[in-house]
């Protein structure tokens, strides 16, 4: 079996959205999924949950066609977070999601990288809808798809008990 | 940047050892899911989790160059398991696995399978050793990385398994020796 899918890399004012590179990005990636900050993420975890993650969202790109992008800061080439379309297994819809490292906080990057990943959504890979799903206690991530413009759509049932929350971005048509 | 994957398609008097395939999904998760199956190998709660693991399959093949094959009967063309070379972050060192879906057990089907993926690894990716970490009290798995002429070497506390032994198998030159 051969495969091989090209990554676009994207770039916005501050950012690159790029494949993941785990010489680059997995030290980083782990420090964030073993911290608390990664608790509405699928975290914490431990530097092999950090890793089954990363090949996660590698494979997933194969499998799906479309995946989580890296996202670097332009000015120091650090790994900032990741973002981009997902699609879980058994989970209602494909989302886009977004994290960011916590060092790179407060300066508009999430909304700058989903905006970006948004775009690819709409206008390369053609989907005419989005939503994000979001803990309802995740109010770092609510602030952001509300910037997006996104708003409350429905909420759903999580395995462990718990729920999320579906923000629908507005669609293509609107932001024309 | 472009993913690229490359996974060959080997084969044994009865099986053939291939990449993953979409449709492999739904007997590994039955597999995963299964906590007596999955004991040995690490269950997934949910269908969910167990997609990650076959995603997560995908994605070691990717960044690794080597993973965990289906393994496919010659005869009937069902998914019996997987057998691969796997290396998270954490483990000790590359070990060679191996799993038995259902209704294949007692077929000598891992053994023919994790010995073809042994030699793969040691004719086409050049390792020059392998291990098997194997959970204490699993006796079959045992069983066959002895047959297969490992040994074992030490114990040890694995990131994700806990308590594991680690068997030490025949490297490339003496499994050549042997042969000849």
């Amino acid at each position: 079996m051969s495969f091989a899918l090209h990554i676009p890399q994207l770039e916005t004012e501050r950012l690159i959205l790029r494949g993941y590179d785990p010489a680059r990005d997995f030290d980083r990636l782990a420090d964030f999924f073993t911290s608390e900050g990664s608790r509405f993420f699928l975290g914490p975890a431990d530097r092999y949950g950090a890793w089954r993650l990363a090949c996660c969202f590698v494979g997933h790109w194969v499998e799906r066609g479309y995946g989580l992008f890296a996202i670097e800061e332009k000015s120091t080439g650090d790994f900032t977070g990741m973002v981009g379309p997902w699609a879980a297994e058994t989970w209602p819809e494909p989302e886009l999601a977004y994290l960011l490292m916590e060092d790179k906080g407060g300066r508009g990057y999430a909304t700058e990288a989903a905006l970006c990943a948004r775009n690819y959504i709409y206008y390369d890979l053609g989907w005419a809808t989005v939503a994000s799903a979001i803990e309802p206690e995740n109010t770092g991530s609510i602030k952001v798809a509300e910037r997006l413009g996104a708003t409350l759509d429905y909420e759903h049932p999580l395995p462990n008990g718990g729920i999320i929350h579906y923000y629908r971005h507005p669609g293509p048509e609107a932001l024309q | 940047m472009t993913l690229s994957l490359d996974i060959p398609r080997l084969e044994t008097d009865r099986l053939i050892l291939r990449g993953p395939e979409a449709a492999d999904f739904d007997p590994l998760c039955a597999f995963l899911m299964d906590p007596v199956r999955s004991a040995g190998f690490g269950t997934e709660k949910t269908r969910s989790d167990a997609w990650r693991w076959f995603a997560v399959n995908i994605g070691h093949w990717a960044l690794h160059g080597y993973g965990y094959f289906t393994i496919e009967m010659k005869d009937t063309g069902e998914a019996a398991g997987i057998s691969g070379i796997w290396n998270p972050e954490g483990w000790p060192e590359p070990e060679v696995g191996w799993v038995v879906f259902d209704r294949y057990e007692g077929l000598g089907i891992a053994h023919e399978a994790a010995t073809c993926a042994r030699d793969w690894a040691y004719t086409t990716l050049g390792f020059t050793t392998l291990t098997s970490n194997i959970v204490p009290g699993n006796t079959r798995s045992v069983a066959l990385a002895e047959r297969m002429g490992a040994w074992f070497e030490r114990s040890y506390d694995n990131v994700h398994m806990g308590a594991e032994m680690l068997y030490r198998h025949p490297g490339p030159d003496s499994l050549a020796e042997g042969a000849a």
